[in-house]
């Protein structure tokens, strides 16, 4: 790999000039929010936050049934790049929403439909990493992970919707839903810096896998000569 | 002696008679169908339960054990206690499941019988179906045990409950739909960690997040019918179970083979 | 070098196959080509690949390297169809503890779908000396008793192609005889057998052909009888 040049530092250096711009025009340009005044700033990294999160894991999803499907080291490497992004940021994402919930409720936690989602994702996802720590064999841990991904992922919807519900029948705070046009513009760049940012860890973490692997792999022994006999 | 001179193709006729008529040219043979896979698995799981039932009596006791725990911490006063019943009915029966489902598949892999299932051949989808279904069984004979122990600890009168005609049989309807929508998944990820080290962390942690659902629309239902449903939710809640449990059938029905094939 | 067959011909083949667990090739380089009707003997110390042969054939692995095919299909990838044509005698015995013998033998009998009747399931026990209900649950056999019980599943399922790991292990004279006994059944019976064993001198006469195995390769082509002679030479 010495040599060959990798397209994702180009992402990364993208992602970062995206994100510079996106959290300056976020801090300091954007017009505070109406009721809830500088607070509301935070949302310029949650919201684009939790995209990606979801992104991620979406891309842990996908790889997954590729990594049953074709049993090939590369899809592995996929699933393990993007689960354990995606655990990264659904634990940043779990750290901001308590944060907000601190500064607009006044307590750490609130039982929130997204806040206890994310929570139970987060849970869910580190699990995951959780079982391929525990299994040896490499062929195993690539379709253990799998499996286990996709159930995650199918399960998310459900606790979704369940905590939504459960939450429905008491009266709850909930975080604002429209956005004004001049709160869009950074948004979006910080939405795209993440994105790309998201993409670099997942490359290297996928080629950091890989050549894990292939240290691993030792190569084929050498061919050793047969004695061949004829007749008894 | 070289090979060439033996006669391959006449060794072909004096072969016994194949399997069944269906012989294709390839050798491949037709096997039974996969219905009569699944009955005879099906068949194989009842009589392990029947030759084991001594472990269900234990898991009864642990769930037992863990609701006069519960009940210790419980507020004492009547009203609150009744409310947290549906809470803690429930967890215990989330507790036992983790035992029962973790056991289901120590015997598969003591002399490797599973594997033996798999060179039958025998399709994976029939095994876990079958599986799933003893584990929903194992579930279901809780109740008896619990849900008496619970009403007792927690001083409920059933017949106390406004709006909800028979009481009794709705609960074993919650109770039926949560076992289900727990031995489903439970099933599929008891398989992956049975052989594992560190399983009694790595099952429950993984577990446990996964049926978040189940352990709120169960209790969200319980409660309703221990405390009334003015509003008729119970059915939704019943629903909602009843999705969970056929999304991770399915999905366990199709992802079984994968984890437990060698590759 | 293999001789050459037609593919119609062939039962079994393995071309390069490799295998490799964590940093260990279990086998490697393997060209095998195993005609319908034939037996090969497949002789090696342990830990020499034998057993991850049979697995691969099996198809119960995927080859690392190199492919290994029955009857024509590829042996992992389309391992429900190659299964139904073959059937593994294992080191495991695949057995559930809690069942007694008859109970197993039904249930094996079943699922291989041909139902014996109680009177069918008596003879067959009669044969491997498992008859006695005193006997109890598989969970107090002893390993000779698991393999004689083992034998039974691979009768019952009557393959094309029989793969046998240490058919005589474990077992006294007389298993050892009723083993052989039944092994020359298959042989009359056109079966292609596929036997890894350390028993030279019984296996080799049993056998067409023998394979030497050593740390996963093979080192050693010829006729079983040559085989026999090899092994008692000293070295």
């Amino acid at each position: 790999m010495r040599g060959k040049f990798q397209w994702e530092h180009a992402v990364l250096l993208l992602a970062l000039v995206l994100l510079t711009v996106g959290t300056y025009i976020g801090l300091a340009v954007a017009p505070p929010e109406r009721h809830m005044g500088d607070v509301q700033r935070i949302m310029y990294v949650h919201v684009p936050t939790a995209w990606i999160a979801m992104l991620s894991l979406t891309v842990a999803f996908v790889a997954a049934i590729g990594s049953l499907w074709s049993g090939k080291h590369k899809w592995d490497a996929a699933v393990v790049g993007s689960t354990e992004t995606g655990v990264v940021l659904t634990g940043l994402l779990l750290s901001q929403g308590m944060i907000w919930a601190r500064a607009t409720w006044g307590v750490w936690w609130d039982w929130d439909v997204r806040l206890t989602t994310s929570l139970v994702m987060f849970i869910l996802f580190a699990g995951v990493l959780a079982l391929r720590a525990s299994v040896d064999s490499a062929e195993r841990r690539a379709s253990w992970s799998a499996v286990a991904i996709i159930v995650a992922y199918a399960d998310v919807p459900l606790v979704y919707f369940c905590v939504r519900w459960w939450r429905s029948l008491h009266q709850v705070q909930s975080t604002p839903e429209t956005v004004d046009a001049a709160m869009m513009l950074p948004l979006r760049i910080n939405a795209f810096g993440m994105l790309f940012l998201a993409t670099w860890f997942i490359v290297r973490r996928a080629r950091l896998e890989l050549a894990q692997r292939q240290v691993e792999e030792t190569t084929l022994p050498e061919r050793r000569s047969v004695e061949e006999v004829q007749h008894a | 002696m070289s090979l060439a001179s033996r006669e391959l193709p006449s060794v072909a006729a004096t072969m016994a008679p194949p399997r069944s008529p269906a012989d294709t040219p390839a050798g491949a043979i037709s096997g039974p169908s996969w219905l009569n896979n699944l009955r005879a698995m099906l068949a194989k799981e009842l009589l392990l339960e029947w030759r084991n039932l001594s472990r269900l009596g234990s898991v009864a006791l642990f769930g037992a054990v863990t609701l006069v725990l519960f009940s210790f911490v419980a507020p004492p006063q009547a009203g609150a206690r009744r409310m947290a019943t549906a809470g803690f009915l429930v967890l215990a029966l989330l507790l036992s499941s983790t035992l029962s489902l973790s056991e289901s598949f120590r015997k598969e892999t003591h002399h490797r019988a599973l594997t033996g299932l798999l060179l039958v051949p025998v399709a994976p989808s029939a095994i876990f179906i079958a599986k799933a279904f003893a584990n929903f069984f194992q579930l279901v004979l809780l109740a008896p045990v619990l849900i008496p122990v619970a009403l007792v600890l927690f001083s409920v009168d059933l017949t106390a409950t406004s709006g909800v005609s028979y009481p009794l049989l709705q609960l074993l309807a919650v109770w039926a739909l949560a076992s289900a929508g727990l031995a489903a998944p439970g099933t599929l990820y008891a398989a992956m960690t049975s052989d594992l080290r560190g399983r009694d962390v790595v099952l429950p942690l993984l577990f446990f997040p996964l049926v978040v659902p189940v352990l709120l629309a169960a209790v969200k239902a319980t409660a309703l019918v221990l405390s009334g449903d003015a509003m008729g939710q119970l059915g939704s809640w019943n629903l909602l179970l009843l999705i969970f449990a056929v999304v991770h059938g399915t999905l366990g029905t199709v992802l079984f083979g994968y984890a437990v094939e060698e590759s | 070098m293999e001789p050459k067959l037609e593919s119609s011909a062939v039962a079994i083949r393995g071309r390069g196959l490799g295998r490799r667990f964590g940093r260990r090739w279990a086998l490697a380089h393997v060209d095998l080509e195993v005609a319908r009707g034939e037996a090969v003997l497949i002789a090696g110390s342990n830990g020499s690949g034998k057993s991850t042969l049979l697995q691969l054939v099996a198809g119960l692995y995927q080859p690392t390297h190199g492919s290994v095919e029955v009857l024509g299909r590829p042996s992992h990838e389309q391992r429900r169809t190659v299964r139904r044509s073959l059937s593994l005698l294992a080191h495991d015995s695949y057995l559930y503890a809690s069942l007694n013998a008859r109970e197993t033998v039904k249930l094996w009998a079943g699922l291989v779908g041909r139902p014996r009747s109680d009177a069918e399931l008596a003879a067959l026990l009669e044969e491997v000396d498992l008859a006695d209900p005193s006997l109890g649950a598989v969970a107090g056999f002893s390993a000779g008793m698991r393999k004689r019980l083992s034998l039974l599943r691979v009768r019952l399922e009557e393959p094309q192609i029989v793969l046998l790991d240490e058919p005589f292990s474990a077992l006294d004279s007389a298993g050892r005889l009723m083993v052989e006994s039944w092994i020359r059944e298959l042989r009359a019976a056109g079966r292609t057998l596929l036997i890894a064993s350390h028993s030279i001198e019984r296996s080799a006469r049993l056998c067409d052909r023998g394979v030497v195995l050593d740390q996963g390769q093979i080192i050693w082509r010829g006729p079983a009888s040559a085989l026999a002679k090899r092994k008692m030479e000293p070295r």
